[in-house]
């Protein structure tokens, strides 16, 4: 056996006769199962209640009597985001964005019902998930196994006696970082055999939870280098204990806390008030359909009326108030798309402090990366919105169209005992509506989105390696 | 087969300074094969530093040092490949037994041995059998020094070097330790042994040399013209000879 292998041999040695690390080991082994057991059942039983509640509100729509168009379009549709499998492993921002949206015309209402703002304050201190465990638990367990393998040594004089066998520096060093990488993947494993579990799934694709799991590994064995380099370089046991902790609780505690909240006093976001204030603004700006001498709905009449060669708008083949309905939800809706889109840039803005944040926290890498493979990163709850409101868009169009075209002007505008009746249409159509269907990311956008924070953190192990190696060369150096 | 330089520890007018104070000044010594050198001196004549350059765990700032051939300064590893250390405080594993850590020492230095050898070796060293398996964590400064004894005995080394080795021991102890050095003199290993005990020097050794200011003040033979007078050398030394002296 090498001289690494029997030092590595003899650190997991130690740590299995010391009775304190083989409970906090246990104890980790427990709270990663627990978490995948409690994080896969909460995951599928999200997922059965959205799918049901999305075919309640499906058929709810479908169901609707012989009615005039506009009234469904204010009717509108609940849709729900379905969760993908991964979300098992790491639920990122779900419980906080909201998973579900009323569709109705000319409003393009937010999410809502985010786990979060349903439940009680605790919840916001994270969910217990298996990407929790791994990102935040197992670290701590790691320094508290490491910290002084290396000071150790050099406190009680071994370090010498090692030597004097011939053992190099690096080799010692190799040896403990073997024994911390070997107890590193054992803590890791109920994760992994869990994410495999989620990879039988249907819809879960290999390449994310690949580089998921290369993700987690390498984010673990960062914090061995990290744990050997401070043990190698602090001269006592206690210091370096004292010291990894601080590192810990900064950076996987309080930057990632911190950071959103900088990144939010940095680049203010607003509130619903202040957005809903600002759209009825800029809706009062646009114009008044409803009003004969506004601007813009005035040229829009006589651009109609031109174009079908009519006089009145009671001579167009077309119901006009239909019409008007489509070009009001076009303007509506580019006034909204320009409001959402200004309110992803800030929120892009705030990623990026928050990811520039991960030069200070390999933890906040890690979270993106992990989200980001899953799908349940901020660009997953941009897509759902994207999707919704383009399904909300060509909905609503769809229905002023049917006003437009199957609905008489002057049905549509008669107040006689039988208006009401002849208003309506056929309550087939709503059936022949297509449903809404969410399209995830897929395999390789998912992944291609985690290598950013893939790339940060092997940078940060490549740069731990490195100060690792520095330690190494001081390690018992001789003036 | 590797050829041992002789002599196996070979110190040429080594310079070595802590700061601006010098601690070695122009020591010159020399440890042939299948000898014992007793090396005494008072506090911070430089016994320590002298082990310490021995050992590669401190840079010489001139002269030469060669442990069988190979600078420790330049090549460590390679250095303490030749050699076995026995250091006052003796530093061991206490989460493994006395038969774990010399298997788990011995393993580290590239030599197997296998559990009646270790036992043989702990029992040679004084270390009763009843204490080969128990964990160190309870073991008194004497019986960790008789397991790393074992180690130092066990491992087929051309040099072994010595700091303080009977500090911790009883008188009976004391004897058994210098018989069992005779023996790993008589298969040829070179001894360098630093110690306050003059007396205990004296029973074994085949040269004491006196150390002071960072050099050899005087150095005797057991075979020479002056051969060891106890009495007289503690008179000019003030070292360690009290209870044959007093």
């Amino acid at each position: 056996m090498s001289p690494v292998a029997l030092i590595a041999r003899d650190e997991l040695r130690l740590m299995v006769r010391n009775r304190v690390a083989v409970i906090a080991f246990a104890l980790l082994i427990l709270l990663t199962l627990v978490a995948v057991a409690s994080s896969w059942s909460h995951r599928q039983r999200i997922a059965d209640l959205r799918a049901r509640h999305q075919q309640a509100a499906a058929d709810a729509f479908d169901a609707q009597p012989d009615r005039h168009p506009h009234r469904v379009v204010h009717y509108g549709s609940f849709i729900f985001r379905p969760l993908g499998p991964l979300a098992a492993f790491d639920p990122g921002v779900d419980a906080f964005t909201g998973n579900s949206m009323f569709l109705e015309g000319h409003r393009q209402n937010t999410a809502n019902f985010g786990d979060v703002r349903q439940s009680s304050l605790l919840v916001r201190f994270g969910q217990l998930s298996p990407a929790f465990v791994l990102q935040v638990v197992a670290p701590l367990l790691l320094v508290f196994l490491g910290f002084a393998a290396v000071a150790r040594e050099r406190e009680r004089g071994t370090l010498r006696v090692l030597m004097m066998q011939g053992v190099s520096r690096g080799q010692l060093v190799a040896g403990k970082l073997a024994a911390l990488g070997v107890v590193a993947f054992a803590a890791a494993t109920p994760a992994l055999i869990g994410l495999t579990a989620i990879a039988a799934q249907p819809g879960a694709a290999p390449l994310p939870m690949l580089v998921l799991g290369i993700g987690y590994l390498a984010y673990l064995a960062l914090w061995c280098v990290v744990i050997l380099t401070v043990s190698a370089l602090v001269p006592r046991s206690r210091d370096a204990l004292l010291a990894l902790i601080a590192l810990w609780a900064v950076t996987t505690i309080l930057v990632p806390r911190l950071a959103p909240d900088i990144a939010g006093q940095m680049h203010t976001l607003r509130n619903r008030l202040q957005t809903d204030v600002a759209i009825a603004r800029d809706l009062r700006r646009m114009g008044d359909s409803h009003d004969p001498d506004d601007p813009h709905f005035a040229a829009f009449k006589a651009a109609t009326l031109k174009r079908y060669g009519a006089a009145r708008v009671e001579d167009l083949p077309v119901n006009y108030k239909g019409l008007l309905a489509l070009e009001g939800e076009r303007l509506t809706a580019a006034l909204f798309d320009r409001y959402a889109a200004e309110s992803f840039a800030v929120q892009a803005r705030q990623n990026a402090v928050v990811a520039g944040a991960s030069a200070i926290s390999p933890a906040i890498a890690l979270r993106s990366l992990s989200m980001a493979a899953a799908g349940t990163d901020l660009s997953g709850h941009r897509r759902f919105l994207e999707q919704a409101e383009r399904y909300r868009y060509a909905l609503v169009q769809r229905l002023n169209r049917m006003q437009a075209e199957g609905v008489a002007y002057a049905d549509d505008t008669a107040t006689d005992a039988g208006a009401d009746r002849r208003k309506r249409v056929d309550a087939a159509n709503w059936r022949a509506m297509p449903d809404f269907a969410f399209r995830p990311a897929g395999p390789g956008t998912l992944a291609r989105a985690a290598l950013p924070g893939l790339a940060v953190v092997l940078l940060w192990l490549t740069a731990a390696g490195a100060l690792l190696a520095f330690a190494t060369y001081r390690l018992g150096a001789r003036r | 087969m590797q050829t041992i330089p002789d002599p196996p520890i070979s110190i040429q007018s080594l310079t070595l300074s802590y700061g601006r104070a010098p601690v070695l000044d122009g020591l010159t010594l020399q440890v042939p094969a299948g000898s014992i050198t007793a090396l005494l001196g008072g506090n911070g004549a430089g016994k320590s530093t002298t082990l310490a350059a021995l050992l590669g765990f401190e840079r010489a700032d001139g002269g030469t040092i060669a442990v069988c051939g190979i600078d420790p300064g330049s090549d460590p590893d390679a250095a303490r490949r030749q050699m076995a250390y026995l250091p006052e405080n003796v530093a061991l594993y206490d989460h493994l037994s006395a038969i774990e850590n010399a298997d788990y020492l011995l393993a580290l230095s590239g030599e197997r041995h296998d559990r009646a050898a270790i036992a043989g070796a702990l029992a040679a060293a004084g270390l009763q059998d009843q204490a080969w398996d128990r964990r160190l964590g309870g073991f008194s400064k004497g019986m960790r020094q008789k397991v790393a004894i074992a180690v130092a005995l066990l491992r087929a080394v051309p040099v072994l070097l010595l700091d303080e080795p009977t500090s911790g021991l009883d008188p009976r102890a004391t004897a058994d330790f210098n018989a069992l050095l005779l023996a790993v003199r008589a298969r040829g290993t070179a001894v360098l042994m630093v110690t306050h005990d003059l007396l205990s020097a004296a029973d074994v050794a085949d040269r004491i040399a006196f150390l002071e200011r960072g050099r050899v003040a005087h150095e005797v033979a057991a075979d020479g013209p002056d051969r060891f007078d106890v009495r007289a050398l503690h008179a000019r030394f003030q070292i360690g000879g009290e209870r044959r002296a007093a």
